[in-house]
């Protein structure tokens, strides 16, 4: 009898633990304003959300085919969020005009970030590049040169 | 009792995401991009996917983790091909001057030459799937 009220305050831990990061993944795309932010907070959900609230169905389970198949359920997840994630997140840079307000993570001091190659060079430069058209297109409402300018940039780093 | 108290932890799990589910409706809704809304819709699927779990120990219907299983395969193939669908969508209406170009081209040459050849645009519009990937 104590070892079954053990394993119950072991499935309602696991399960609290799992509703709080769904929570969390909720109130985070609530939250941010971006798209990419938002998919940031959607994706805890989908891998330590699923992850500890199956787990606690597996514990309430014991060892089953149920509780197999509920693995099962949860390596798909592993193994599938970070594929919709990032077809999302290509949509999202390739439609998105006015991605470069996103900040771009700078490797530190000018050396290291000459140390880390070209391609790290080119895509904080194309982001600064992007980054002003978008400012600018702030400033005089909708101006369609550099709209399109500032899409086909976003265009050509999401086809990269 | 201690049934008692799996049902309580159980309807209490099942209601918390049935609210979670309500506010991932409004943010899919309002949601200013497409891409918010995918966002919303696939975070709405994960979270179906975790009550139908939760309700097959409710339950004690084996047979619903199976739904679960296949629902979780359905949910990304949807993700996959609105994200596919929307791309092209995009392309397609940034390409429509050129295509619309493509289309004077065709026709002049047909004045020039008097003979329909109807197949001249077709490479332009071919290379479109090729620029998505």
């Amino acid at each position: 009898m104590v070892w079954e009220w053990i394993r119950f305050f072991v499935v309602a831990g696991l399960l609290l633990v799992g509703m709080f990061f769904e929570v969390l993944a909720v109130f985070g795309v609530q939250k941010f304003k971006k798209a990419l932010n938002r998919m940031h907070a959607a994706a805890m959900g989908d891998t330590l959300g699923v992850l500890f609230i199956f787990l606690g169905l597996i514990v309430m389970r014991g060892l089953s085919m149920d509780s197999l198949k509920l693995f099962l359920v949860i390596l798909f997840f592993w193994l599938a969020s970070p594929v919709s994630g990032h077809m999302i997140s290509r949509l999202e840079a390739m439609t998105n005009p006015n991605l470069g307000e996103i900040g771009v993570i700078r490797m530190g001091e000018e050396k290291e970030n000459e140390a880390v190659g070209t391609e790290t060079e080119g895509t904080a430069a194309s982001g600064k590049e992007t980054g002003e058209s978008a400012v600018s297109e702030k400033d005089n409402a909708k101006s369609a040169p550099s709209e399109k300018e500032s899409a086909k940039s976003a265009d050509r780093k999401g086809g990269a | 009792m201690l049934g008692h108290a799996y049902e309580m932890l159980l309807v209490g799990a099942m209601i918390v995401l049935g609210i979670l589910i309500i506010v991932s409706i409004v943010r899919s809704v309002l949601g200013p991009g497409i891409s918010d809304r995918v966002i919303a819709v696939n975070m709405i699927g994960t979270i179906i996917i975790m009550l139908i779990a939760i309700l097959s120990l409710y339950l004690d219907e084996g047979y619903l983790v199976d739904v679960c299983l296949i629902y979780a395969m359905i949910s990304f193939l949807g993700v996959v091909v609105l994200c596919k669908v929307y791309t092209g969508v995009y392309l397609q209406r940034k390409n429509m001057k050129a295509n619309l170009g493509a289309v004077e081209d065709n026709l002049r040459r047909q004045e020039e030459s008097g003979v329909s050849e109807t197949a001249a645009p077709q490479p332009e519009t071919e290379k479109q799937p090729k620029e998505v990937r």
